[in-house]
């Protein structure tokens, strides 16, 4: 990638620490990665303090990798676990407070349209599932309803992970987390149908256990963003830790509970979208 | 929407013709966003805040103001300009009362990450029970976010320190938000003369790439950046990162001072500043402290009057120096627990000499003959 | 504050010192530069530099962001004079690459990084360090740390308003700076 961002000054290339060397000679800006290609690039993620087999890490690995544009890529987070991976991305990314991040996310994507009005500036929301379905509920529904053209990431691992374990909107009915001393007392929050309603023209729900699947849902969700409307992903990410399983589990587990019935893939896209897809299509075709 | 010249800040404020114009302090608002090279302006209702940015919200859609729309709450509103602050354009808002109340969580972030955020506060009274009525209760809570405070008296201050708090907030070495406060209704909702320039010069635009962090928009330097992350977590042993970082905000606030003396002529001002007995206060208790000193004077009491322009930095020294000569200083103020009496009884060396009163709150007037009572009672 | 001026020297000074601007220490104005707190005239300033670096025994440049990278036109002539003047110097370079809180540890060695510069310094038992193209903020937080429990002699040379927290700091310092303080080090050692 030749955006002068990602060029050492001349006469530092031998100063520059290996990983900043490596990010400007094998990193992803400009070059069209995609998950396939993980293995053989340096990715944007450094290494990261979260624990082993935790699924959020794993969705936040393949979500970055799935970024159409990340050298134009301004990511939003928000409090929890995800918020100790953010410094160690190469990308712009901003923590502002616990839940606010798709309100902060109205205001950068449009201040950036602003100063940037003929350039495609993504701007992806990845923060967990107390932070978009319970703290920051309103803020990300307004955000749809405003239909900021933002793309919304939900890491769902189903607890309040970093404060230790406490029963959030995503967790399921009966579970015994804390601050759920006698099991949940109701069901599982179905944001991806909270999204439809809200106004999103591209909904879906999918997991690390399908990276293809993933990888096609983030460059969807994203593309859709700037020319439809505002999208939203959901990503199963379970929690080792707190739901006391063992880390190489992660993956049977989101597969076990596909088989059971208790989390499906889904994709919903709004008729807009798909003309927009298909165009895209076409183009590519020509 | 008439065509502007983008003129220097010292010519907007010194030099350019003004005109005077009858106008309430929200126009006054109206006036001030007009020629301040707003990129960005986010509203949400309250009383008595609400009609100021309606009229912003007129001015952007002739064109003056680039981009406006109505956040869901206050907290979200002071997220998105924090947002929009971040991605490196001038951005303003207001609020008041129970709205800052409501977005509180989000001050103090934006002196943490260093956002050049304007924002202005209609005062009002807090809850319960309800109120819409003026009060500077808020500006207690406020005094320790890290935001630069400027109190106005009139709604020609409202007009030019909204200007001027632009610039001051986006020096490199200040770089943080300014809050412009006006005391509801009093000064919002009540019709005075401004000598305004005309809206044909604007201020030049900000520059985000002489910001003392990183903008967020991809085309700057370093890309593996957060705003702003848990620094405490790097290496295990940084919890003198975050201090450091704090004092930094302090810093700032330091170093307005002498853009402040500047652009406002000083942090406060004075009318007889070596009476015996000086009353020193901000916002509308001005006024009605002008009109009791004014009566005093004609009975042959000596009493001088301290306005106080910036709260946030404090004029330390300057009150300081003005209470080593003075007898006693009378602190009116319009809201119950009397910050600006404490505020300057933890500077000044004998802070007896200080008398919280008199306090009017919940929407009350302050008559000038409350304050001639405390005047007459420390001069008997 | 007791009415006697607050030095900016060399520390360390302690658990948790001030920042410097909230001890009454103003940045220079513009022409001017700031050693130990006072304000002299820039050429004042670049000598003191160049005698501070030539003095030191171990005199080490921490590059920041703004330099490193080539991200805007005269970044890279400024790049290969402060390459000229480290030579010049006998200075080591170590990069502030940026400004994370960096997971699991910094290789002090190496790199230096805002959050814990004091590392680095004990590491390599720098004397002399001197901050260019790292942001004003992130400067500011790291200057106080070195200072708090360091004994390094701290050099700013800053684009933009100065930084009272370094020893002596210039302002508006770009190319022609660089290329000043190289001549002045050349003849404070004898080569010219």
């Amino acid at each position: 990638m030749n955006k002068p961002i990602f060029q050492i000054s001349p006469g530092f290339e031998e100063i520059m620490p290996p990983e900043y060397r490596d990010l400007v000679a094998n990193g992803p800006y400009g070059k069209g990665f995609g998950v396939g290609d993980l293995g053989a690039y340096k990715e944007l993620v450094e290494e990261h303090p979260l624990c082993a087999g935790c699924g959020l890490a794993l969705s936040i690995r393949l979500a970055l990798a799935s970024l159409p544009n990340p050298e134009d890529t301004v990511v939003v987070g928000s409090t929890g676990c995800s918020s100790l991976v953010f410094p160690q991305v190469a990308l712009h990314n901003i923590h502002s407070l616990f839940g606010n991040q798709n309100a902060v996310a109205s205001g950068l994507k449009r201040a950036l349209k602003l100063r940037f009005p003929d350039k495609e500036k993504d701007v992806v929301v990845i923060a967990g599932d107390g932070a978009t379905a319970d703290i920051g509920l309103d803020m990300v529904m307004q955000s749809w309803f405003r239909r900021e053209r933002i793309t919304t990431i939900m890491l769902d691992n189903e607890a309040y992970a970093n404060t230790g374990g406490q029963e959030s909107g995503m967790s399921r009915q009966g579970t015994v987390l804390n601050m759920a001393p006698t099991g949940k007392k109701f069901p599982k929050a179905s944001i991806p149908e909270v999204a439809q309603a809200a106004g999103c023209a591209y909904v879906a729900a999918t997991s690390p256990a399908h990276p293809k699947k993933l990888e096609k849902a983030v460059r969807r969700a994203v593309l859709i963003a700037r020319e439809v409307g505002p999208t939203y992903i959901q990503l199963l990410s379970p929690c080792p830790t707190n739901y006391k399983f063992k880390p190489h589990e992660t993956i049977p587990l989101i597969k076990q509970r596909e088989k059971e019935g208790t989390f499906q893939n889904q994709e919903y896209i709004s008729e807009e979208a798909q003309r927009f897809l298909d165009s895209l299509e076409e183009a590519r075709k020509k | 929407m008439i065509e502007q010249k983008v003129v220097t800040p010292e010519y907007l404020f010194f030099e350019a013709e003004r005109k005077k114009q009858l106008m309430t302090g929200s126009e006054a608002v109206r006036e001030a966003i007009r020629k301040a090279n707003v990129d960005m302006a986010i509203s949400y209702p309250i009383t008595p805040q609400s009609e100021s940015m309606h009229l912003v919200g007129d001015i952007f859609a002739e064109g003056y103001v680039k981009e406006y729309f109505r956040g869901e709450n206050e907290f979200a509103v002071m997220s998105s300009v924090a947002g929009a602050a971040m991605a490196g354009v001038r951005v303003f808002t207001a609020t008041g009362g129970p709205g800052t109340m409501r977005a509180f969580e989000v001050f103090p972030t934006w002196a943490g990450a260093r956002l050049p955020i304007v924002c202005a506060f209609m005062t009002r009274g807090v809850n319960s029970p309800l109120t819409i009525q003026p009060d500077t209760i808020e500006m207690a809570y406020l005094l320790e976010t890290g935001m630069l405070m400027l109190h106005a008296e009139t709604a020609q201050d409202l007009h030019d320190m909204i200007l001027k708090a632009f610039i001051v907030a986006e020096k490199t070495d200040v770089h943080v938000p300014v809050g412009v406060f006006a005391d509801g209704f009093f000064v919002t909702h009540t019709k005075e003369t401004l000598e305004i320039p005309e809206p044909n010069i604007k201020l030049p635009s900000y520059n985000p790439y002489s910001s003392p962090v990183p903008p967020m928009d991809m085309e700057n330097v370093p890309v593996r950046q957060m705003r702003d992350p848990f620094v405490m977590k790097s290496n295990f042993i940084s919890y003198a990162a975050h201090a450091s970082w704090q004092q930094e905000v302090d810093a700032a606030a330091e170093r307005s001072r002498k853009y402040l003396e500047t652009y406002l002529g000083g942090l406060l001002e004075t009318e007889n500043e070596d009476a015996d007995v000086l009353l020193v206060t901000s916002g509308t208790a001005v006024c009605q402290s002008r009109e009791a000193m004014a009566i005093a004077r004609a009975q042959g009491l000596s009493v001088g009057l301290v306005k106080l322009k910036s709260i946030r930095p404090f004029p330390t020294e300057e009150i300081r120096a003005l209470a080593t000569r003075a007898r006693a200083i009378i602190v009116p103020e319009f809201n119950r627990v009397g910050w600006l009496a404490k505020e300057i009884k933890s500077v000044i060396d004998e802070p007896r000499k200080v008398v919280g009163a008199p306090r009017v709150y919940g929407g009350m007037t302050m008559p000038p003959e409350i304050i001639l009572d405390e005047i007459r009672r420390v001069t008997r | 504050m007791n009415g006697l001026k607050y030095k900016v020297v060399a520390g360390p000074e302690g658990f948790l010192p001030p920042a410097a601007a909230s001890m009454g220490v103003e940045l220079p104005e513009a022409g001017q530069a700031l050693v130990e707190g006072c304000s002299v005239c820039a050429s004042e300033g670049l000598q003191k530099i160049a005698e501070k670096l030539v003095g030191a025994e171990n005199p080490v440049f921490f590059p920041g962001p703004l330099i490193l990278w080539n991200w805007k036109d005269g970044v890279a002539e400024k790049a290969v004079a402060l390459k000229e003047l480290a030579e010049a110097v006998g200075a080591k370079i170590i990069p502030m690459p940026d400004y994370r809180p960096k997971y699991p540890m910094i290789n002090p060695a190496i790199e230096v990084n805002p959050n814990h510069p004091n590392l680095t310094i004990w590491h390599n038992k720098i004397d002399v360090c001197v901050f260019i193209g790292v942001h004003c903020h992130y400067a500011n937080v790291a200057l106080k740390i070195i200072r708090g429990g360091t004994n390094c002699y701290t050099i700013a040379l800053c684009g933009e308003a100065g930084h009272e927290d370094a020893m002596v700091s210039l302002r508006d310092a770009g190319l022609a700076e660089l290329k000043k303080l190289t001549a002045l080090v050349r003849k404070l050692k004898g080569e010219v």
